[in-house]
């Protein structure tokens, strides 16, 4: 455990990573509205210690009353259509929604019209949308810490 | 009974199964129903029948592995299933919960919904659990909340265009599901894959594998609560994407397959250096991990699926050689280059949450060792060769890093008919479910980490 924990330390240090200059911080709920996992994957990896968002004052919440961001992957389907707007009206104001990746941005979606109920835009608010596809972890953490600035 | 061609067909199915045939996948398509059987050889044989008045005798007595594939044969294309008995909906969702429950009765006895959104960043699905106290009974599952209609939405289309449908399923497998997507269309094209094109498809599915690989270990150390393993194993996730991205311009290689041929290259000298680091560090880590008793503690007799169940419900990939079931579709696939290949399983095949964590590590080292005899010259792109007569169905069976995945195309005039891809996760999602039954409810995200199954190719 204790070699576990001097890695990292290791790690960090050879990273060099930038430090947040400012000391505010934004609560995230995400929702998956119908993703093909690699939106998940990459924004897994950006809580990861390459770029150790929490640094920048992000933490993934677990209830969307706890959220100021609804940061929605994929484009949204049908089936999920209900439970996301559940979350987003279970938010608190204010509240900001990010369109993340280009299926929820409805760029080059691919399936069945009748299964779909289009872009993320076409059912929320959109307030910052993160092309991509998926977004890298880096353009990630560029368009999140422009959402706290 | 009567011998009809129905008879037949259950006849045959049965036939296939006692000479040492596993049930591969089933699937509706334009008045037939064609179940798919994998030979021990890896050969991939169909049996048909016709839907008659909308119905076809159920097979799910004979392969209980066929439950979800009739089910969805009934949602989505209407198809009743004679002798499956109550015929539940997976892929419709609009129903009474009555409908789609298994009914679970009892003194306490009350039901513990879980989802469609997670605490976490994690896919959406739905998970109702029947529980006294904190004892799963039972578990049922409903997925398909990311159902895009994928294969419906493929057909028409060229076989070229098709594939971006197949690589859409799911970013985790998307190599695999096109690699498999293409060689069923290169068997309806009479086009054999060279060497090359065998060696450079091999190398990316082992790329998928290795961060797969590297990712399923840090989600069971996150599934335990060990925040420093899963960093350190998430690091080297992140190292292995980066290397996806220098080699094929994408993290996760999308668009790296194509159909006909490979266009993908790249020297792969730089790889093996990184490569060996990546599997220098991962085995510090490992050894980090084996020490850590608060760990390992957790891991042993949850979750367990004993090899006859395994065998029941069709498990493939990690999970089922965990169990002991020495199945990898790797060593039968003579379209990629795994001469010499054979499946590997644990001296503890337990089944339960430690075999399958234990197992990621043997195969990991597995994928190092394939990536660096394969990775011993440039990468070059190259084309597919002509060979023998098209077909109208082709079919094909790649090991994801869920397991065997099978995709199936029919064509006609070079368009897509038909395409089923039928993955890893699906078929493994059953498996989880029964897994999860006599555990705690606390454990439960431990055991799905253990499985760390996609439910967007399952949904598609
Ligand atoms: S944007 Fe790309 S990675 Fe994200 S869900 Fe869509 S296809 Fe998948």
């Amino acid at each position: 455990m204790l070699t576990l924990l001097k890695d990292l330390r290791r790690l960090r240090r050879q990273l060099d990573l930038p430090a947040p200059d400012h000391a505010r911080s934004l609560a995230v709920r995400h929702v998956d509205a119908g993703s093909c996992n690699g939106c998940e994957h990459e924004l897994t990896l950006a809580s990861g210690p390459h770029y150790d968002l929490a640094r920048f004052g992000f933490a993934v919440v677990a209830s969307p009353r706890h959220a100021d961001v609804l940061l929605v992957t994929g484009t949204v389907t049908t089936r999920m259509h209900a439970p996301l707007l559940a979350a987003y009206n279970a938010m608190p104001e204010p509240r900001r929604v990010v369109a993340f990746g280009d299926c929820a941005l409805g760029c080059g979606v691919l399936g069945l019209a009748s299964e779909l109920a289009g872009p993320v835009e076409d059912v929320l608010p959109v307030d910052l949308r993160v092309p991509g596809c998926p977004p890298t972890p880096a353009a990630i953490a560029a368009a999140l810490v422009e959402l706290v600035g | 009974m009567s011998r009809s061609p129905l008879n037949d067909y259950r006849t045959r199915i049965a036939a296939a199964l006692e000479g040492g045939s596993r049930f591969g996948g089933l699937h509706a398509s334009g008045g037939t129903v064609r179940t798919a059987l994998v030979a021990p050889s890896g050969a991939i044989q169909f049996e048909s029948a016709p839907v008659v008045d909308g119905r076809v005798t159920s097979i799910v007595d004979l392969a209980p592995a066929a439950n979800w594939d009739e089910r969805e044969a009934f949602d989505s294309y209407g198809v009743r299933f004679d002798g499956h008995e109550p015929l539940r909906p997976l892929v419709d969702h609009d129903l009474d919960l009555v409908s789609w429950t298994v009914p679970v009765r009892g003194p306490d006895a009350y039901q513990v919904a879980v989802g469609p959104i997670h605490a976490g960043v994690i896919e959406s699905g739905h998970f109702r659990f029947h529980v006294v106290g904190d004892l799963i009974l039972h578990l049922d599952a409903r997925l398909f909340y990311k159902h895009r209609g994928l294969e419906r939405a493929a057909e028409g289309h060229t076989l070229a265009e098709g594939l971006a449908y197949a690589g859409r399923a799911c970013a985790a497998c998307a190599v695999t599901n096109t690699v498999a997507y293409a060689q069923a269309c290169e068997q309806v094209l009479a086009l054999h894959p060279t060497a090359e094109v065998a060696r450079a498809r091999t190398i990316l599915l082992e790329l998928e594998r290795l961060w797969n690989h590297l990712n399923d270990i840090a989600a069971v150390c996150a599934g335990v609560g060990l925040a420093a393993g899963n960093m350190r194993f998430a690091a080297l996730t992140e190292r292995a994407r980066q290397l996806n991205a220098q080699l094929t311009g994408h993290r996760f290689l999308f668009g790296s397959v194509e159909v006909g041929g490979n266009r993908v290259a790249f020297d792969a000298t730089a790889a093996r250096a990184e490569l060996a680091e990546i599997r220098a560090e991962s085995e510090s880590a490992w050894r980090e991990l084996l020490f850590n008793a608060s760990f390992s503690d957790r891991l042993p007799d949850i979750g367990v699926v004993s090899l006859e169940d395994a065998v029941t419900f069709g498990a493939v990939g990690p999970a089922a050689r965990a169990s002991g079931l020495a199945e990898d579709a790797r060593a039968t696939s003579n379209l990629l280059a795994y001469d010499g290949f054979t499946a590997i399983v644990p001296h503890r095949a337990a089944g339960d949450v430690q075999a399958r964590l234990e197992q990621h590590a043997l195969e990991v080292q597995q994928t190092f060792d394939l990536l660096a005899s394969l990775l011993d010259a440039p990468v070059v792109a190259a084309s597919c060769e002509p060979a023998g007569n098209g077909r109208a169905i082709g079919a094909a069976r790649v090991e994801s890093p869920r397991g065997a995945t099978l995709c199936i195309v029919e064509s006609t005039n070079g368009r897509v008919d038909r395409v089923r891809l039928r993955t890893g996760s699906y078929a493994n999602w059953p498996v989880v479910a029964h897994a999860a039954a006599g555990c705690l409810l606390p454990d439960f995200p431990l055991i799905n980490k253990s499985f760390e199954l996609c439910y967007a190719c399952a949904d598609r």
